[in-house]
């Protein structure tokens, strides 16, 4: 039914994506860039593909991270183009796309002050896509004094939910009697991946609840999918990051943190909780993930996390794995017609081929072998299609 | 058109190039179109004019909004010569010129720019301080004198004991809720904030227009803030803490100072760096001016402005190495394939002399060979001129013509108007059409100057526009209608007498077209029909045998007798005996007297040919001769059923029997052009031409290839020529009907201008008086808005498709194979031409 009236409201801007769609570097292109021998040569490739606009008026030895910023600027301008073109629902969702690049943005705006770095510096790096005009007086963030800076700064945004119930979150947990100095204690250890993750977790579940209250069935089928996944994704990056983990030594402490990190969606929450977070190696993870999908064949090749000063440029790291497969997953809310999954899917899909030209920049920038084994080292959207 | 392979030395690659350019009869031929652009050798400097063409663009945009005007060239040879000129004078490789150019705009571009952006950061420093006078000046009004005079202690006890420390500065208007609100939460609800908006954008506005600027990039509108905050104290947490939130709002803060005298020098301060920043303006901006000015200027002998000079060399460059790509360089030499329209090789081998000639060190320039066989089809070559270009144009919109065949485009310049015109016949409205072409014509040079006016997109069609208005004068003359009225020119053979028409003597004829006389009879709406209906179907049955004649003279020409005995010939018999048969028994219908109502039926006659082949016709054509119609009928009838199996079955038949032999000696024959090629490339010693013949061999294989897949299997070629034959005889009965349109749009005319020549005009002339000339003024200028909106736009571009139609389907569908390529010639003059165009039009 509702495929009769999506096209109503929604059909202008899914079209536009479909337009979009075409403009992803083909494995061919890639193929191609892999064979610049200099940045400016890279340049004058990415000049004869879609990103042409964006990069004409540099200079050709061009830093990555300006490159990487044009490419991002471009991705932006092209989600706030499809987003002006929306309405009702559609925006809704679109600006819930948002808040998880604001996320970034806040978090790395803390991490930069934290560390001290100029915040001319910081505001240039931040990601266009998550732009909103607070960012800016995140600056008047004082130590760690993350509750000062809710109040005063973040309180208004868009974001500012999420922030308040961490907040709550990581106080409620402290010990009954707390006294102010326990607080700042607390906030003064804490670390700005810490907050990312908890604050990407809340926004998860909360675009999950967006998705199921108030998109149409369709979009629903296909978003949820994803967000399961993504949502396990998280999960066992959660868990395989803290085995071996010498921040967190006891395994209270452990089982209490992945408790709350781990995402309460997805499918496995809450069937296997209990399991995964008692894990403590990579096989008793892999059992605890056993009962969903394919994680065990995804976690086949995974290197041990126990032994993670071996890891080197070869290993293909969990992140690489779970990434490719990602990609597949994405790729294939291409092939449904009528939902908003193509939206999602471009934002992340655009997200990866950014990072693989980036990659690839670094690579060439640094003049690496070309059999060095990085230089496979990217996932290319759609490229399952032709096989 | 011959192929010809080109071999230059790598030295004196660009001169050669940029000779041939000037010649425009060149067709290069991209020796693998596979390949990408990127890839090839002057991909370089391909993206180097790109990069250089996107520099210019810059200074164009400054050059506008500087408002200076560019002299945009007008004749491109003038400026080919001047080209050429400079780099004579130049005395140096030609393909160096490029380098210079490009320095130079490198340079301009980088002196313009930051000149351009000192100007830019003097006007907003002056916008700076201008701001920085507002702000004091409101900030003395809101503050007042009280703010200075709290150091005056008062009762120790007092709350007004408490310094208030404050702030002033200049922040966004968008941002003055997000502004205000984080304020309030910061200080608790403990500071005065008032905000007040800034008018300077009427500054703004003043000082950018004293110096011609545009307003591309006119400042967000601002507003002054001032907060009052408890505690004066530089270290007071409070006071850090909104120092960082103003900051952080990016936006300028403002020292207040502590005493009114400070606050007056400060004024003075400003107001005299003011002046300074304004001076230096001033001087930036004569220097740009003049920087700006240099691009502007007509250098001696060149008919355009220095930027459009460089712009289009530019151009000229970029096209010449991307036709260089299309080369295979191997070690030092280019080896290029072109087409060439027959009888050129004197003016390129005179071209290729005068580069030997030009070229400073005198490095052997190229030479050409032609190569046979040719490996592709050729490129259809048209010499056109601007009477035959429009017409070419409706033949190339359907498709551009097989190399070699019949152009339908040379006969199309006369039946195409002629068909218009027997659908628009009308003397006054076909005098009308005429007088406009008169008018594209006489005044074109006056037209094209006039860039907005609709005459101008229609200047290339005068020629067609013309010969459309010609002939439908003419033919209407033969209706004899004159805005739905017959002119009686040269008596009518009739004349009233009672209340019947009297034919003057038996043999008076009307000289020229219709009788007048008709008009006034009751059944001249009858008469008309049949009469325009009986002339469309002959003009379109000439029309189509003519066609049908010309795929005779292509079957001779490329030597397809099989075509010709087995398609042509049924083909020519069939409409012959049909349709033809069919327009003589109307002629004879026209010719002959019948009495006593015997007048036969045509359409009843060829009917009864078919459906009663035994039976004598009742009312014959030819009076008294019934018996020797019938045989007649007969015959024809007879052919004409014979042609349809002729059309269909032996050329299958003979195109199957080839293919088995064929089949047979196949491996025989395929490597036999190997062997001959080889013993040519024997006698060569050139070691060069030994491997343009192997490339030849190659393009032989390949041709050859093409032709053994172009054997279908017989299947296809029956169901391939049983098509044809259904189409062609179902065609020619539906292709005679479709002819009737000649008739229906002339009819739905005439009926037209009747209607509104009754409405408006008939009678309202006979009222008199001055209500009679008030009302005949009103219906007249009605009369005349209909006849130029329905019939002189509408109907004429009704007319206009219709006439298309029947050329594209009706006409060209007998003969027309349509599936050539364009001949693109290899010039300078083409791609500076289009390039001038979208100069003009911005």
């Amino acid at each position: 039914m509702d495929l009769c009236v999506f096209g109503v409201d929604d059909g202008y801007a899914e079209a536009i994506i479909r337009g979009l769609r075409a403009s992803f570097l083909t494995e061919a292109q890639y193929q191609q860039m892999k064979n610049c021998a200099s940045i400016p040569e890279l340049k004058s490739f990415l000049e004869e593909t879609d990103y042409q606009n964006c990069l004409q008026a540099d200079n050709p030895q061009i830093p990555t991270s300006i490159l990487r910023q044009r490419l991002k600027k471009k991705l932006a301008d092209e989600f706030e183009y499809i987003e002006a073109q929306s309405t009702g629902t559609l925006t809704k969702y679109l600006f819930h796309l948002r808040c998880r690049f604001m996320i970034d943005n806040v978090v790395n705006m803390i991490e930069g002050l934290k560390n001290k770095i100029d915040i001319e510096i910081l505001l240039s790096n931040i990601d266009p896509l998550g732009w909103f005009p607070e960012i800016k007086n995140i600056k008047v963030l004082e130590g760690d004094d993350y509750s000062s800076l809710y109040r005063d700064v973040l309180i208004d945004t868009p974001i500012g939910v999420y922030f308040m119930k961490f907040l709550e979150e990581s106080i409620e947990n402290l010990h009954e009697n707390r006294t102010l100095n326990d607080i700042q204690n607390l906030f003064r250890e804490m670390k700005p991946e810490y907050i990312r993750t908890s604050l990407k977790k809340m926004w998860l579940e909360d675009f999950y609840v967006f998705c199921e209250q108030e998109l149409m069935p369709t979009s629903q089928e296909v978003l949820l999918e994803l967000l399961k996944f993504e949502a396990d994704f998280k999960t066992i990056q959660v868990i395989y990051n803290s085995i071996g983990n010498r921040d967190l030594n006891t395994a209270a402490k452990i089982i209490t943190t992945r408790k709350q990190l781990c995402p309460t969606i997805g499918n496995l929450y809450p069937d296997c909780e209990k399991m995964y977070l008692q894990a403590m190696t990579l096989d008793t993870l892999r059992e605890a993930v056993k009962g969903c999908d394919n994680y065990r064949d995804l976690l086949k090749d995974a290197p041990d996390p126990l032994k993670r000063e071996e890891f080197n440029v070869q290993t293909k790291t969990l992140d690489d794995i779970m990434y490719d497969d990602e990609c597949r997953r994405y790729a294939l809310a291409f092939d449904g017609q009528g939902s908003y999954g193509v939206f999602y899917s471009y934002l992340k899909l655009k997200e990866q081929e950014i990072r693989n030209i980036i990659w690839l920049a670094e690579m060439i920038s640094r003049k690496l072998a070309k059999n060095h084994p990085g230089w496979k080292k990217i996932i290319i959207p759609f490229s399952h299609l032709g096989k | 058109m011959k192929y010809y392979s080109l071999v230059i030395p790598r030295e004196s690659a660009w001169v050669v190039m940029n000779e041939l350019a000037r010649l425009d009869q060149l067709h290069f031929v991209d020796y693998d179109p596979q390949l990408p652009m990127i890839n090839r050798p002057f991909a370089n400097y391909v993206k180097r004019c790109d990069d250089s063409l996107f520099k210019l663009s810059c200074l164009e945009l400054l050059l506008k909004e500087f408002k200076k005007n560019l002299n945009y060239c007008e004749n491109v040879d003038s400026l080919l010569d001047y080209y050429q000129q400079v780099q004579q004078d130049r005395m140096k490789p030609g393909h160096t010129y490029f380098d210079e150019l490009e320095q130079e705009i490198e340079q301009k571009k980088i002196q313009i720019q930051e000149q351009s952006a000192n100007l830019q950061n003097l006007l907003d420093r002056v916008n700076i301080i201008t701001e920085q006078q507002l702000v004091l000046e409101n900030a003395k009004e809101i503050l007042g004198q009280s703010m200075f005079q709290q150091q005056v202690p008062h009762n120790p006890n007092d709350y007004q004991q408490l310094k208030f420390g404050q702030l002033i500065g200049v922040i966004d208007k968008e941002e003055e809720v997000r502004f205000k609100r984080i304020i309030f939460r910061v200080t608790k609800g403990n500071a005065w904030v008032q905000i007040k908006d800034l008018n300077n954008e009427q500054i703004d506005n003043s000082m950018r227009k004293s110096f011609h600027l545009n307003q591309n990039n006119t400042s967000q509108p601002r507003c002054l803030f001032v907060i009052v905050f408890p505690g004066a104290e530089e270290s007071s947490s409070l006071k850090i803490k909104l120092l960082k939130v103003c900051d952080s709002f990016n936006k300028q803060r403002i020292e207040y100072p502590n005493s009114m005298d400070q606050v007056q020098r400060k004024m003075m301060e400003l107001a005299q760096q003011l002046q300074e920043s304004k001076s230096l303006i001033e001087m930036t901006k004569q220097q740009l001016e003049q920087s700006l000015n240099k691009l502007v200027l007509q250098k001696q002998g060149c008919n355009c402005s220095y930027f459009e000079y460089m712009r289009l060399y530019i151009l000229k460059e970029k096209y010449l190495y991307v036709n260089l790509n299309y080369l295979t360089m191997r070690g030092s030499i280019f080896t290029g394939y072109f087409w060439l329209p027959e009888g050129m090789e004197i003016m390129v081998e005179e071209k290729l002399r005068n580069a030997m000639i030009n070229n400073r060190d005198h490095y052997p320039t190229g030479q050409i060979q032609q190569i046979k066989p040719q490996p592709y089809t050729p490129p259809t070559y048209f010499n056109l001129n601007e009477v035959t270009l429009p017409f070419q144009e409706i033949v190339n919109t359907y498709g551009i013509p097989r190399y070699q065949e019949v152009n339908p485009g040379l006969f199309t310049i006369i039946t195409f108007p002629f068909l218009f015109g027997v659908m628009f016949a009308d003397i006054a409205h076909g005098f009308m059409l005429f007088l406009c072409g008169i008018y594209l014509i006489f005044w074109k040079n006056y037209l094209l100057k006039q860039t907005d006016s609709m005459f101008n997109l229609m200047i290339p069609f005068r020629y067609l526009i013309i010969l459309m208005g010609f002939f439908a004068f003419y033919n209407g003359f033969i209706y004899n209608d004159y805005l739905s009225i017959s002119l009686n020119l040269f008596g009518s053979c009739y004349s009233p007498e009672k209340d019947e028409w009297k034919r003057e003597s038996k043999d008076c004829v009307y000289p020229f077209g219709v009788d007048p006389v008709w008009q006034a009879s009751g059944s001249s709406l009858n008469f008309m029909n049949s009469y325009k209906m009986k002339l469309s179907v002959i003009l379109g049955v000439i029309h189509m045998l003519f066609g049908i004649l010309m795929k005779g003279v292509n079957t001779l020409y490329f030597k397809n007798y099989l075509d010709f005995f087995c398609e042509f010939i049924p083909q020519l018999l069939f409409m012959i005996c049909t349709f033809g048969w069919m327009d003589f028994i109307i002629i004879v219908k026209w010719l002959n007297t019948y009495e006593n109502n015997t007048d036969p039926s045509i359409i009843e006659t060829m009917i009864n040919q078919v459906l009663k082949p035994f039976d004598k016709p009742v009312n014959p054509v030819f009076p008294n001769q019934a018996e020797f119609q019938l045989r007649i009928t007969q015959i024809l009838t007879l052919i004409a059923v014979i042609c349809i199996p002729w059309m269909l079955l032996p050329k299958p038949l003979i195109l199957g029997s080839k293919n088995d032999k064929h089949k047979v000696s196949m491996s025989d024959s395929q490597y036999q052009p190997l062997v001959s090629d080889k013993q040519v490339s024997e006698q060569d010693e050139d070691s060069n031409q030994e491997f343009d013949n192997d490339l030849q061999n190659v393009a032989n294989l390949k041709s050859f290839s093409e032709q053994t897949q172009e054997e279908h299997d017989s299947g296809e070629i029956w169901v391939h020529q049983m098509i044809e034959t259904i189409e062609f005889v179902l065609g020619g009965i539906s292709n005679t009907a479709s002819y009737l349109r000649l008739w229906a749009l002339s009819l739905a005319h005439g009926q037209l201008a009747e209607v509104f020549y009754d409405m408006c005009l008939a009678g309202k002339l006979d009222i008199g008086g001055i209500l009679g000339g008030l009302l005949g003024g009103y219906f007249y200028i009605v009369f005349a808005l209909l006849t130029f909106g329905v019939l002189m736009t509408m109907d004429v571009m009704e007319c206009f498709l219709h006439a298309l139609r029947l050329h594209w389907v009706e006409f060209q569908n007998k003969f027309y194979k349509a599936d050539g390529y364009l001949f693109n010639g290899y010039s300078y003059k083409k791609i500076l031409n289009d390039n001038l165009k979208q100069s003009n039009s911005k």
